[in-house]
């Protein structure tokens, strides 16, 4: 991660071959984590050389922000109770990781987990494994169907200034890489040739034609307010009695949403119990359950949460929630897209 | 402590959770440092189906009047009474003849009815009210424990009401459903399992049926958009859960198109 400290934030051009020999060479120090293909799809996983990385690769289903930093299910502590209560905390499990081939979007993702486990509360287990995790991000080379983080401006090219490590720009036969962190500045000791302004120019036009071929969009000027005040929009209840499963999916696999349960699980023999925590889905029944009832019965209101936390949030974090990765759309079983849920809630207010 | 008094009671099934209970699962020799087993037919020809019972644990479907009868009276006669697997928990199985008369069936099945007082299907909850249900055919490991801790220490238990779906995600599995065009049941489908047939490359086909106000009908038009034919996608809804509600809703869905 980031340090405040200053350090050189150089620019060069690395032949692929070399890039990826560097990344293996990480590996006496640390677990080297990135895109693989399996079948028709790409997974980020853990591999022993990189020449199982898959670098081209379109999306994968599970960002690696919420597989490899928040985790989907920890054990958080153990308590005993023989007679009075011992507790028995469990250390975070945090190896020292690279992961490389990061998304703009999902490096957007993960700037968003850090506001809800960094700031006003820390979370010591995502801290401990954000603080030994080097992340490098890949600018996208190519716009998947139901990408549209061009619209939010979480993508395809990353403009972060902080908070990860390396950026990689597919120059053909090289990668232009460019130094975010000191961290990054110590570790990476390849030479190259030094990136100048011809190499930042056509690195902008890559960008700009990339721009072009977006599909998806979405207008999120005036999104603050709409929903607050289309709360019974019949789109809501529509698309929840026809489409609507209440699987989850969605949030399963959304690299932003962050909602945890916590729950015990007692030895059969009543010596222990385990605290664990895994994630948590406001399309489930039971999310909004709490004593003496349950505040979101309504398939219709459960879909509404979730599009609105994902839409309507700048007051929450000062951005958007999504980082329009696409996932809850090509996930869902019904192919429930919340870009239209809101085009079909615009159409009616103009903005 | 003093074990607590346990009865373990069988109708239409194939016997498969007492079997579990009793041999299979991870934690036989606790289970039986804590409770009597005071009445389980798998075991013992001894014993009669009378209490008191700290924990009753079902299985199977009511199909019979004098099971009626005696769940009845057991109920009564039971701190805690739990409905273990698929059959006693949503009918199961045994539930596939629900959607079709009675004699009907009958007939397709034997030839003398002289001795056949069968009745329509029904899971547990339908004659007796049930203090928890340990979904499954078989039934979660978890589950059970999660049940009999919960009568041990005296409190409410917890069981999960949510879809196979999120126990899939959360395994990192990549969709079947979606990715290989799969008529996958894991959506509608109460967890439990730890998503276990996804997990193995293939489609869930409810054992643990359907999950707390699951919308099945939706599903069922899915599965017609993905060229499902009509009778498939029927013989899906109604494998364990053709006697519950939420499916039925999907079956009434299929005919009416
Ligand atoms: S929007 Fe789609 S993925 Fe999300 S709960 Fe509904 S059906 Fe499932
Ligand atoms: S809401 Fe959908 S598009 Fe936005 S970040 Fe989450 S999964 Fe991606
Ligand atoms: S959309 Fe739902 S699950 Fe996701 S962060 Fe918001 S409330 Fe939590
Ligand atoms: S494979 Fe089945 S259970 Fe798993 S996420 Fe897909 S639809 Fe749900
Ligand atoms: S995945 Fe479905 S069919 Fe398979 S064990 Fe689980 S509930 Fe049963």
């Amino acid at each position: 991660m980031t340090g405040e400290r200053t350090f050189q934030k150089f620019k060069r051009l690395i032949p692929k071959k070399a890039f990826l020999l560097w990344l293996d060479s990480l590996k006496k120090d640390y677990k080297l984590i990135g895109p693989v293909k399996t079948g028709n799809h790409a997974v980020f996983k853990e591999v022993d050389s990189s020449e199982e990385l898959f670098m081209e690769y379109g999306t994968t289903m599970l960002s690696p922000g919420k597989l490899f930093l928040y985790k989907p299910n920890e054990e958080l502590f153990r308590f005993a109770m023989n007679g009075k209560i011992t507790i028995d905390e469990i250390a975070p499990i945090a190896e020292k990781q690279v992961i490389v081939g990061v998304h703009p979007c999902d490096v957007n993702a993960i700037l968003y987990l850090d506001r809800i486990f960094l700031r006003t509360f820390k979370d010591t287990h995502y801290e401990a494994r954000r603080k030994n995790t080097v992340i490098i991000s890949l600018n996208c080379a190519r716009v998947s169907e139901n990408c549209f983080c061009s619209s939010v401006g979480a993508g395809p090219f990353l403009h972060a200034a902080s908070g990860y490590d390396m950026l990689l720009t597919d120059f053909e036969n090289e990668y232009l890489v460019e130094i975010k962190s000191r961290e990054a500045e110590e570790l990476f000791g390849l030479e190259g040739r030094v990136a100048g302004r011809d190499e930042m120019r056509v690195k902008a036009e890559k960008e700009k034609s990339m721009q072009g071929k977006f599909t998806k969009t979405i207008n999120v000027s005036g999104l603050d307010n709409i929903f607050a005040e289309n709360m019974e929009h019949p789109v809501w209840q529509q698309t929840a009695e026809e489409k609507c499963l209440s699987c989850a999916n969605c949030v399963m696999v959304c690299p932003t949403c962050f909602c945890y349960d916590l729950r015990d699980e007692m030895s059969m023999d009543l010596k222990t119990v385990t605290r664990y925590r895994c994630f948590d889905a406001c399309q489930d029944i039971r999310f909004a359950e709490v004593h003496g009832g349950n505040f979101r019965q309504r398939r219709a209101a459960r879909l509404r949460q979730f599009v609105t936390h994902k839409l309507d949030q700048t007051n929450q974090y000062g951005v958007s929630a999504t980082v329009g990765c696409g996932r809850c759309i090509t996930w869902c079983p019904t192919g429930i897209d919340l870009t239209e849920i809101t085009k079909e809630i615009q159409r009616y207010e103009p903005a | 402590m003093n074990k607590l008094r346990l009865g373990f009671f069988k109708y239409s099934c194939c016997m498969g959770c007492s079997y579990f209970f009793a041999y299979v699962h991870k934690h036989v020799p606790e289970v039986l440092a804590s409770f009597d087993f005071v009445f389980i037919k798998l075991l013992s020809r001894k014993g009669i189906p009378e209490g008191p019972f700290d924990i009753a644990l079902v299985e199977g479907t009511i199909t019979e009047a004098w099971q009626v009868d005696e769940l009845k009276m057991i109920r009564e006669q039971s701190k805690k009474l739990f409905a273990v697997g698929s059959c006693a928990v949503i009918g199961g199985i045994p539930a596939i003849k629900a959607t079709t008369p009675e004699l009907e069936i009958e007939k397709r099945v034997y030839k003398n009815l002289s001795s056949i007082h069968s009745i329509k299907p029904h899971a547990v909850d339908a004659y007796v009210k049930v203090d928890g249900y340990i979904r499954g055919c078989p039934p979660a490991e978890r589950d059970l424990y999660e049940a009999l801790t919960s009568v041990l220490t005296g409190r409410k238990p917890d069981f999960p009401q949510y879809s196979v779906c999120i126990e899939c995600k959360l395994k990192g599995n990549l969709c079947v459903l979606i990715a290989d065009n799969m008529p996958c049941m894991g959506p509608v489908t109460n967890a439990g399992c730890g998503a276990l047939c996804p997990s193995m490359n293939r489609a869930c086909y409810s054992c643990f049926g359907p999950m707390k106000q699951a919308n099945a009908p939706a599903l069922a038009k899915k599965f017609k958009a993905m060229g499902i034919s009509r009778d498939d996608i029927i013989r899906k809804f109604t494998e364990f859960g053709a006697d519950t509600i939420e499916f039925r809703k999907a079956v009434e869905t299929v005919y009416e198109d």
